[in-house]
C-alpha cells in the first residue's frame, strides 16, 4: 500500500503555556504564603488578629484550594498545553478556547480567593467554592476538553503516546468527581446545600478527595512525567511496557480507594475494606511508575551533578514514590488508627504536595523558561540554592509533622487500667507537648517559600527583554487511517469475549451455590468459544489493542469505563440503600432553625478544619468521647461535618457536656477557659447578628433534601429563633455572660448543645417516621 | 474492638466482585504489554525525543 505523506511546517500555540507557568509561579507564591501564615497561627494564635477574614477556619481552604486549583491546576495546564502539541504533531486547534481557558482559570481562583477568606463556603474539603463558582469550573474544564480533543482528532502522529493516556484520565475523570461531588441545591445567589448528607456525603466527598490527589495531583503530573524526565534526560522512558502497566493499573485501582479516608468510622464495614484493599494494591503499580521515571536515567546519572532541572525531577519523582509507599500504609486500619485526625497526615499530603508536585513543577519551569524565550536561565546556580532550599524545607516540615502526628496518635489513644482510663485525659497536653514541632514545620514551609520566590526572580530574569518564541517543527503530513469509531472499537471478538469472561467469573465467585456453577460453566464455555473463534478466524487479537492506541475516541471510553466502575460499585449501593432503615439504632433529631442557623456559621469559620464530628471504633475515641458514633446519628447533615483533622476535640456529642456560659468564654476567649489551646478568638460572633430571614428558603432546600422539617412561615421561624436564644441568653445571664438573642454566638451555642443529640430507634420502629424538627 | 454493623448482606460480594475485576483487567493489560512488538515499543518510546526548533539551542 503506498501512503501520500506532504512535508509541511507546524508552529506550536506556547503562548498559553508562557501564561499558565506564570499564573502557576504567582498563585503557587500566594498559596504557599497564606500555608507559612496558617501553619505560624497554629503556634502563634494571635496571628489570627482577631479578624474573621484572617482566622484559620478560613484561610486552611484558602491555602489547600490556592495549592491544588491554582498552583498544580495552572502547572498543569502548562505542561499539557507544552507537551500536546508536540506529542501530536499539531498546533493546539484553538487559540480562542486557549485564551478562553487561561483567563476564565483565573477569575475562577480570583473568585476563590475573595470569596473563601468571607466565609462563603460549602463546608467540604477541597470542595469549598459556591456553587456559581463550581458551575464556572465545569464549564471551563468543558473548554480545556474540547480545546485538548479537538487537537488529538488534528493530530499528526498516528500513536498516543503514555502521557496523553494521562491527560485523557485527568480530563474525564476530574470533570465525573467534580460535578457529582458537588451537586447543591442552591439557598441563595453564595450558599447551597450539597444533595447528599451523613455517611452519603462522606463517602461521595472521599471518593472526590482523594481522586482529587489522584487524578488532579498524581496523573496528569504522571503523563509530564513521561514526556519532561526522557527530554531533560535525553534518552527514552526505561520501560514503555511498563509504563502502559502503570497507566491501566493506577487508573482502574485509584477510583476505588476514597473509603480509606473513613476508616474505623460509621461507613459500613464492606467499603473500609474495599478502601483498604485497594489502596494497599496501589502500592505495586506506584511504585512501578516511580522506579520507570528513575530508571529512565540509567547512564545519565552523573548529569545530576550539574543538572538543576533534573535534580528537581529525580527528588520529585523519589518523592512521589515515599508519598505512594506511606499512602497505602496509613491505609491499614491499625496504621489508620493511630495516625488519622493528627499532623502524621499532614506530613503525608505534604511529602506529595511540596516533594512530587512542586519539585516537578520547579523542573518543568527550569526546563521550558529557556526555551519559551529562548535564552538561557538566568542563573543555575540560583536553581541550584534553589533545590537545597527546597530540599531541606521539605524535610524540616515532613520529619517535624511525623513526630507530631505520632506523638498526637499515641498520645491520644493511650490507656491506663487494662484500657479501662485515659493516659492523657486533657486534650491539650497533645497541643503543649508538639508546639515546638510547629515551629519547625512553618520554618520549613517557610524555607520552601523562599525557594520558589528565588525560582520566581530567576525565570523573571531569563524572560525580560527576551523574545517570546515558539517551537517550530516540520511534519510529514499523512494520509489519515481510517477510524475505528465507537462501534468498531468495542463491537468486536476481543471486547466481548473478555467482558463475557468478567462477568461470569465475578458470578462464580459471588453468587449462591447453584448460581455459581452456572457461572463456572459459562466461563469455561466462553473461554472455549474464544479458542475455538481464534483458531477459526485466525484473528490476532493484538492488532485490535494496538489500533486501540491510535484511536482517541474508543480508549477514551475504555478509560472512562475503568474509572466510572469503581465509581458505580461504591456510590450507588450507598446511595440507593434506605437510609431510614440503616440508622444502628439511632437517629439524629433534626435541628430547630435557630440550630440550623448555628450550623451555618460553624460551616462558614471553616470548624471542620480542626474539629471532627465522628467518634471512631477506637478504645482511646470512645473513652474520651463517649459512645462510637452511629450512621443515624448524622443522617441529616448536609454537608457532613465528620472533619478530617483533630487539631482540637470532637465535637459529635458536644452537646449538654458543658453549660451554655462554657462555650460563650471559650468563643471569645479560649485561653481563659483552655489554657494553652491554639484556637483563634471568635469576637465578630458577638456583635453580628444571625441572619434569620434566609432561614426559611434553607428549611425549605433541607425538607427537599429529606430532612423532616415541618413546613413552617417565616413568622413561625422568626418567632422558634427568638424562643430559643432567649433561652439561651437567660441561661448565660445566670453565669454573668451578657448578649441579646439575636447575636450569632447564641445561634453558634444552641447548635453546639445540639450535637450527639438522637432519639433511639427500636428495630421494629425503623421505617416509622421520624421525628420532626421542632418549630 | 467494636462491631460496625453491616449495611445489607448482599454488598459483601462487591469487594469480591471488584478484587476479581481488577486482576482480571490486570492480567490482560499486563499480557497485552509484555506482548506488544518491540519495533511499535521503540516508535512509542522515542516520541518525547523528536525535536522542534526549542531543542535546537
Amino acid at each position: 500500500m503506498t501512503t501520500t505523506a506532504t512535508k509541511t511546517t507546524i508552529e506550536y500555540d506556547d503562548t498559553p503555556v508562557r501564561q499558565f507557568m506564570i499564573a502557576s509561579i504567582a498563585w503557587g507564591i500566594v498559596g504557599m504564603l497564606v500555608g507559612v501564615l496558617i501553619a505560624t497561627q497554629l503556634a502563634f494564635f494571635q496571628l489570627n488578629f482577631n479578624t474573621p477574614w484572617l482566622t484559620f477556619g478560613r484561610l486552611r481552604p484558602l491555602h489547600t484550594n490556592a495549592v491544588i486549583f491554582a498552583f498544580v491546576g495552572n502547572m498543569m495546564f502548562a505542561g499539557v498545553y507544552y507537551s500536546t502539541q508536540r506529542l501530536v504533531k499539531a498546533r493546539t486547534t484553538s487559540k480562542f478556547l486557549s485564551q478562553l481557558h487561561f483567563w476564565g482559570w483565573q477569575a475562577i481562583i480570583l473568585a476563590a480567593a475573595i470569596t473563601l477568606p468571607l466565609g462563603l463556603t460549602r463546608g467540604k474539603e477541597y470542595a469549598e467554592l459556591i456553587w456559581p463558582i463550581n458551575i464556572a469550573v465545569a464549564l471551563i474544564w468543558v473548554v480545556f476538553g474540547i480545546n485538548f480533543f479537538w487537537t488529538l482528532a488534528r493530530r499528526n502522529e498516528r500513536s498516543l503516546y503514555v502521557a496523553i493516556w494521562f491527560y485523557i484520565a485527568t480530563i474525564i475523570t476530574v470533570a465525573m468527581l467534580y460535578i457529582v461531588n458537588h451537586l447543591s441545591i442552591p439557598t441563595s445567589l453564595t450558599h447551597s446545600y450539597p444533595i447528599f448528607g451523613g455517611v452519603q456525603d462522606a463517602l461521595v466527598q472521599w471518593w472526590y478527595g482523594h481522586n482529587a490527589v489522584a487524578f488532579f495531583l498524581t496523573t496528569p503530573i504522571l503523563g509530564i512525567m513521561y514526556y519532561f524526565l526522557p527530554k531533560a534526560a535525553g534518552r527514552p522512558v526505561y520501560s514503555y511496557r511498563l509504563s502502559v502497566v502503570h497507566f491501566w493499573s493506577l487508573v482502574f485501582l485509584y477510583i476505588w480507594a476514597g473509603p480509606h479516608h473513613l476508616l474505623n468510622t460509621s461507613l459500613p464495614r464492606w467499603l473500609q475494606s474495599l478502601g483498604m484493599i485497594f489502596s494497599l494494591m496501589l502500592w505495586a503499580p506506584s511504585w512501578g511508575g516511580m522506579l520507570n521515571g528513575l530508571l529512565t536515567l540509567r547512564g545519565a546519572w552523573d548529569k545530576l551533578r550539574t543538572d538543576p532541572v533534573l535534580k528537581f525531577f529525580v527528588a520529585g519523582v523519589t518523592f512521589y514514590g515515599m508519598a505512594t509507599f506511606e499512602g497505602p500504609l496509613l491505609s491499614i486500619r491499625p496504621v489508620n488508627a493511630l495516625a488519622h485526625y493528627s499532623d502524621w497526615i499532614i506530613a503525608h499530603v505534604h511529602a506529595g504536595a511540596l516533594g512530587w508536585n512542586g519539585f516537578m513543577a520547579a523542573g518543568m519551569f527550569y526546563w521550558l523558561a529557556p526555551r519559551l524565550w529562548n535564552r538561557p536561565l538566568h542563573s543555575v546556580a540560583a536553581a541550584n540554592m534553589h533545590f537545597w532550599l527546597g530540599l531541606v524545607g521539605i524535610l524540616l516540615y515532613v520529619s517535624s509533622m511525623w513526630v507530631s502526628g505520632i506523638t498526637q496518635g499515641l498520645m491520644l489513644s493511650a490507656t491506663h487500667e487494662n484500657g479501662t482510663v485515659l493516659a492523657n485525659p486533657n486534650f491539650l497536653d497533645a497541643v503543649t507537648s508538639t508546639m515546638f514541632l510547629m515551629h519547625i514545620r512553618a520554618l520549613g514551609g517557610l524555607m520552601f517559600l523562599a525557594g520558589f520566590i528565588i525560582l520566581a526572580w530567576n525565570i523573571w530574569k531569563t524572560a525580560s527583554g527576551a523574545q517570546a518564541v515558539n517551537g517550530t517543527v516540520e511534519v510529514f503530513v499523512e494520509e489519515k487511517p481510517r477510524a475505528m469509531g465507537l462501534i468498531g472499537g468495542f463491537a468486536n471478538a476481543p471486547v466481548i469475549f473478555i467482558t463475557l469472561l468478567i462477568v461470569f467469573a465475578m458470578g462464580w465467585g459471588a453468587l449462591p451455590r447453584v448460581a455459581s456453577g452456572l457461572c463456572l460453566w459459562a466461563f469455561l464455555g466462553t473461554f472455549m468459544g474464544m479458542i475455538a473463534h481464534k483458531e477459526y478466524t485466525k484473528a490476532t487479537w493484538g492488532q485490535w489493542y494496538e489500533r486501540l492506541l491510535e484511536n482517541a475516541l474508543p480508549f477514551t471510553v475504555l478509560t472512562a469505563v475503568s474509572v466510572f466502575v469503581g465509581g458505580i460499585v461504591q456510590i450507588i449501593p450507598t446511595v440507593i440503600i434506605d437510609t431510614a432503615e440503616n440508622i444502628e439504632g439511632v437517629r439524629q433529631i433534626p435541628y430547630t432553625p435557630l440550630e440550623l442557623a448555628g450550623r451555618d456559621i460553624y460551616v462558614r469559620e471553616g470548624c471542620y478544619n480542626c474539629h471532627s464530628q465522628q467518634i471512631r471504633t477506637l478504645v482511646g475515641d470512645v473513652l474520651r468521647y463517649g459512645d462510637y458514633s452511629k450512621m443515624g446519628e448524622s443522617i441529616y447533615d448536609h454537608p457532613y461535618q465528620w472533619g478530617s483533622k483533630r487539631t482540637g476535640p470532637d465535637l459529635a456529642r458536644e452537646g449538654s457536656k458543658y453549660p451554655n456560659s462554657w462555650h460563650f468564654f471559650h468563643m471569645r476567649d479560649p485561653r481563659q477557659i483552655s489554657p494553652g489551646s491554639t484556637m483563634p478568638n471568635y469576637p465578630w460572633l458577638f456583635t453580628d447578628r444571625t441572619d434569620i430571614a434566609s432561614l426559611r428558603r434553607k428549611i425549605e432546600v433541607q425538607r427537599k433534601l429529606g430532612v423532616p422539617f415541618k413546613e413552617t412561615t417565616q413568622a413561625e421561624i422568626a418567632e422558634s429563633c427568638r424562643v430559643q436564644g432567649e433561652a439561651i441568653v437567660a441561661d448565660l445571664k445566670t453565669a454573668g455572660a451578657e448578649t441579646t438573642p439575636d447575636r450569632q454566638i447564641v445561634a453558634l451555642i444552641a447548635y453546639m448543645q445540639k450535637l450527639g443529640k438522637s432519639e433511639v430507634v427500636a428495630p421494629e420502629q425503623k421505617s416509622a417516621h421520624p421525628k420532626t424538627a421542632a418549630k | 474492638m467494636f462491631h460496625r454493623i453491616l449495611v445489607e448482606e448482599w454488598q459483601r460480594v462487591l469487594t469480591v466482585i471488584s478484587f476479581g475485576i481488577f486482576m482480571f483487567t490486570f492480567a490482560v493489560i499486563a499480557l497485552r504489554a509484555w506482548r506488544m512488538p518491540r519495533e511499535i515499543v521503540r516508535r512509542l518510546e522515542n516520541l518525547p525525543l523528536e525535536n522542534d526548533t526549542h531543542n535546537h539551542e
